[in-house]
Parts: structure tokens; sequence; C-alpha cells
């Protein structure tokens, strides 16, 4: 605030400052709701947390408590090779299925990742104007991520059994896997639009790009975050779906496909938790890994767009002293 | 201006509009070929499904046909399904639950919200709590499910659940569902003005004052988009169900796909359309409550 332009021309009474002694209150309200947050916390993470303590069991091990030890890493091998060697006990294991299933599951989330990037990109462009029939093409799009996936895998294999086709996994659970994925990366991409500042393309124009090197040269690098965010929601969506991808596939070919596998199997063993407890921590890598980026890019780049000059790298020529501000920050 | 000099040929700058005009013309097209790709992929394993859907739901089961349908019309489907006890008893135990966890989302998700977006101060305290209670999200609900059965059946147990049974599933719907209510809760209460929090707070108002007339009046889009996501996806849910209840409690979900493992394409499609149906009814009775167009 700046009071400059309204100080008074005298000193009145009003405008001297009573200052008292603030006595900070403690704000009970802030440290119970903290509590409660650890505890939502508690019951967000402790299944996953017990999981992985029963992976981590010895081989006599059951898919319940109590835990019997000692702790040991077999069931961890297990999910890797094909026997595990205990003594004279031999644990036959699933790694085979398992190791089709991660392949698969890798693959097919790899490549719902890239066609959901390049759909969430392709159609955000698109928004950045009005066009006709753009609410619809936004109703659309909500409706992709209301549509429970249940519904759209059944509705997928009807259609295609009314075209004579067979689903197969990469025919058709990657496409309606990425109709998931598509309206999360589209808003992650309209967020990364709000922030940006068309003048930036306009000025790239100015000074003689054409529209395919404006494109290439400016407004890619400045929003690929925003392309990365949307590859990694079709990669982990993909990577973790059960519903549309079962009832559309033959067989475990995919890693969620395969724990319910294992849950039907006639005997239960703590093998299915050390997959579990993988398949979460790959998860859980991803995000991480895209935390890392965001935090590299903003050490780049402290505000958001804001210059022309800021963002390219070009101030000398414009304006010195934001050139200073850029090389100073 | 420098037109009067050279009359013949056009000066820079009228070029320059001129071209942007016809930019302006042509991005049209440019637009509508950013947007062509997304939409023929929609179109195909969005739209496409959801047609077929409404329509196998008219046609005839065949067993002898290769697709399991001939294309005759027929009402049969539907009354078949309106006559099912078992479709309706499923249908409604969906509902309950449904219902359960859309109150107990609200219920326990907002001071969560309430806590992060207004008792947390530093924007940086914020995010990172945030993506803490966010990162389940992106790990499988199917892994989740399983945690849900075995190693907490002990633990619940003690209290009294025993599992599989309802209560489990519905304290598990919670813990899966809970993260839709929460974040556009907190966006929502991200934004609420805080010189009316302090306006209140200076006319004497009290907590609950406050909270009835200042807070809830603004975060009613977050929790009507909230009640949406979780209604809509607790009613279609079916494989984590199966994997936490193992039978112990049905949902319409269950019932449909034991339809289609049967082949019996066309019940299973009334049977959807029925619940797409329950479905819309269920998210206009919920924007009912808010202005959703103006709110946002």
């Amino acid at each position: 605030m700046s009071s400059s332009a309204y100080a008074p021309a005298m000193e009145r009474t009003q405008d001297s400052v009573v200052k008292r002694q603030y006595k900070p209150k403690r704000d009970w309200a802030k440290w119970g709701l903290a509590t409660y947050f650890v505890i939502f916390l508690i019951f967000l993470y402790a299944p996953m947390i017990l999981m992985a303590i029963l992976s981590f069991q010895g081989y006599q091990g059951g898919v319940t408590f109590p835990f019997s030890g000692p702790a040991g890493l077999d069931w961890w091998r297990s999910i890797f090779v094909n026997e595990v060697h205990h003594g004279q006990q031999v644990i036959f294991t699933n790694a085979d299925g398992i190791r089709t299933a991660g392949e698969g599951s890798l693959w097919v989330s790899l490549a719902a990742g890239a066609i959901v990037a390049f759909l969430a990109f392709t159609l955000s462009m698109a928004f950045r104007r009005r066009f006709r029939g753009d609410g619809v093409a936004f109703y659309i799009i909500l409706l992709a991520l209301m549509t429970p996936g249940f519904l759209l895998g059944l509705g997928t294999q009807i259609f295609w059994k009314a075209m004579n086709q067979e689903t197969s996994l990469w025919h058709t659970a990657l496409g309606t896997n990425t109709v998931w994925g598509i309206p999360f990366g589209f808003l992650v991409m309209t967020a990364i639009w709000n922030r940006y500042d068309d003048h930036i393309d306009e000025a790239a124009r100015d000074l003689g790009a054409n529209a395919a090197r404006t494109f290439g040269e400016v407004t890619l690098p400045l929003v690929w975050t925003g392309i990365f965010g949307a590859f990694l929601f079709g990669f982990t969506l993909t990577w973790n779906d059960f519903d549309r991808t079962a009832l559309l596939v033959v067989g475990n070919l995919t890693l969620p496909l395969e724990i319910v596998g294992l849950i039907q199997a006639a005997a239960l063993r703590p093998d299915l938790y050390a997959l579990g407890t993988a398949t979460t921590l790959v998860s859980l890598a991803v995000i991480v890994t895209f935390l890392v980026v965001l935090t590299i890019r903003s050490r780049f780049r402290r505000a958001p767009v804001q210059s022309v000059e800021e963002e390219l790298g070009l101030g000398g020529g414009i304006d010195a002293e934001a050139a200073e501000q850029v090389v100073e920050g | 201006m420098s037109s009067s000099s050279a009359p013949e040929a056009p000066p820079p700058a009228a070029r320059a509009l001129d071209a942007a005009q016809a930019g302006e013309r042509n991005s049209g097209w440019v637009t509508a070929l950013w947007a062509l790709p997304g939409s023929l992929w929609l179109a195909f394993y969005l739209i496409g499904p959801l047609v077929f859907i409404v329509l196998v739901s008219f046609w005839t089961y065949r067993l002898g046909a290769k697709s399991g349908f001939t294309t005759d019309w027929t009402l049969s489907n539907y009354g078949t399904i309106f006559h099912s006890h078992t479709y309706w008893h499923n249908l409604l135990s969906s509902l309950e639950t449904s219902l359960i966890a859309v109150v107990a989302c609200l219920v326990f998700g907002f001071p969560i919200a309430y806590f992060l977006a207004l008792k947390v101060q530093s924007l940086r305290n914020q995010i990172a709590l945030f993506v803490i209670a966010l990162a389940p999200f992106w790990t499988s609900f199917l892994v989740r499910s399983v945690a849900w059965t075995y190693p907490l059946s002990d633990v619940l147990g003690k209290f009294g659940v025993t599992t599989p049974s309802s209560t489990s599933v519905r304290l598990a719907m919670i813990q899966l569902y809970i993260l839709f209510m929460v974040t556009p809760l907190f966006f929502t209460l991200a934004q609420v003005d805080r010189t009316a929090l302090e306006a209140a707070r200076d006319l004497g108002g009290n907590w609950w004052q406050t909270f009835r007339v200042v807070i809830l009046p603004q975060t009613l889009p977050g929790i009507v988009i909230g009640s949406i996501f979780i209604f809509v996806l607790t009613m279609g849910e079916y494989g984590t169900v199966q994997v936490i209840s193992q039978g112990a409690v049905t949902t319409v979900g269950v019932y449909i796909q034991t339809q289609i493992v049967g082949t019996q394409y066309p019940q299973g499609a009334a049977s959807a359309v029925l619940l797409v149906f329950i479905l819309i009814l269920g998210v206009f009775a919920i924007t009912r409550f808010s202005n959703l167009r103006e709110d946002i």
C-alpha cells in the first residue's frame, strides 16, 4: 500500500498509532486440526505401510498379522526369480507371470502417457481461442473425466463386439485408459495456458519468426512441464488401472490384473504384498520425478511468465535494467 | 504513418495488419486442426462406446451370433431388468454405499481442506502438505484395496469391524475417494476472501457464524464438485469392491459384470443405461445446491 498520496498535511490525532502490547494467542483450533491432519495421513497411508511391512516377512509368513520372522527378502525375491530356496524348502513363484504383466503394464502405460500428452496438448491448444462448438467439446472432456471406468470398459467391449472385433490390450484397453487420462492432462495444460502470456508469441512474430518457429522455439519450451505433467497422468492412471482393463483383456497382461490373479489364487502369500508395494513405489517415484522436475524448473524461473525479455534472455537489447535483474536473479 | 508517400505499395504497418487479419481468419482452420486428433480419439473411444451401450440395450440377445446379439429392436431387456429383484437390491445397496461415502468424505475431508487452506500460513508448507495428502491418489486403488482386506483385518477386528463386511467396504471407500473431496474443497477454500473473514470477526461474528455466513457459501462449488465426483465414481465401482468385499457386498457394477461375463450384452447394457440415468438424476440433484456455472 502506498500511502504517500494521501499523506496528511499536518498531524491529526487520529493519525497517531496506538501501540498496545500484542499478546500472541495460541491458535488451539490450528493445533487441533493439525492433529486431525496427522490422523488423516495415518488413515491414508496405514494400509500401504502395513502391506509393505508384511512383505518383509520370513518365508513362513502369511497374509495377516502377526508378522512371522525372521524378516527376509524372500517374498521380494519371489517376484523376480522363479524359485526361491529356503533351506530344504522351495517356494515356486509367479515370477514369469509377473514379468510378463510388468512388461505389459510398463509399455502400455508409456504409450498411454505419450498419447495423453499429445492429445491433451493439442486439445488445449485449440481451447486457447474460442471456437464453434467449444462448449460441447468441453463437456465431452468433462464426460471423459466423469464416466466410471467400469461403464467405459463395458461400452468399449460392446462397441467392438458390434463391429465384430476382438478387444485387446493394445487396440482397446490402451485407448480406454487414455480417455481417463486426457481430461487430467487437459486441465494441467489449461492451468499452464492461463498463466501464459500470449504477448510472448506476438513478440516472437514481430521479431520475424514464422508460426512454426514461434511454436517450436518459443511456445513449446515454455509449456513442456505441462506436457510432461500430462504424460505422467496418462502413465500413472494406466499403470494403476484395473476397472477399464479387466473387461477388455483376456489373461493377466498388466500388473493390476496379475495382482487380482494372485488374490484369486488358491493360497494367498505375501508375494502379493511385495508386488503391491513394488507397484506403489513405482507410482510414488513418478510423483517424486515430477516434483523434482518442477523444482529444477522453478529454480531457473522464479516468477511466472511475465515479460518477454526475462523469458528469452533478450533483455540486453530491449531493456537493460530487466536484463540486469535476470542476471542477478 | 507514411501511407501518403507511397500510395502504390502499402506501408509495412498496413501489410502487417492485413497479414494479422488474414491470420485471424485462417486461425479457425488452425484451431480445428489442433482440436482434430483429440476429438477423433474421444469420439472413437468415449462417445462410440457410450452410444453403443444405449443402442445394444435395445437389441436382442442371440446365443449363436458372433457378437452375442442381433440388431432386432426390443424392449425386453428393460422389462427383465425392471422385474429383476437382484438388480434393484444391488442398485439400492450401491446407492446407500455411495451416499454414505459422499457424506463421510465431506464431513471428514472438510477439516483437512480447511486446515490446509486457512490454517497453514506459508504457501510452501501448504503445497508440501497438500502433496503429501494427495500422493496416494497416484497409487493403485486396487493395491490399496488389497491392503484393506488382510493386513488390516486384525486391526479392524479390534474395533469390532469384521472383514469382509459392508462396514469395511465403506471405510475403504472413504479412504479411496476422500481425496476427490479434499482437492476441490482445498482449492475453493484457498480462494475464500480473507478480508471477508476479518470483517466477520470485526463485526463480532463467532466461529460458527463466520463459517455459516462467509466460508460455507464460498466453498459450495467445491462441495458440489467433490460430491459429484464421489457419487459417480462410487456408484460405478466394481473392481475394488470385488477385492475388498469378496462377495459380502454386491453393487450394481458387480451385477453388470456378471451379466457381461455371461455374454448377456443387451441385458448388461440395459442395466448400465439405467445406472447412467440414476447417475444423471443424482448429479442433477447435487447441482441444485449451487449454481455452478455462475459460481465458477
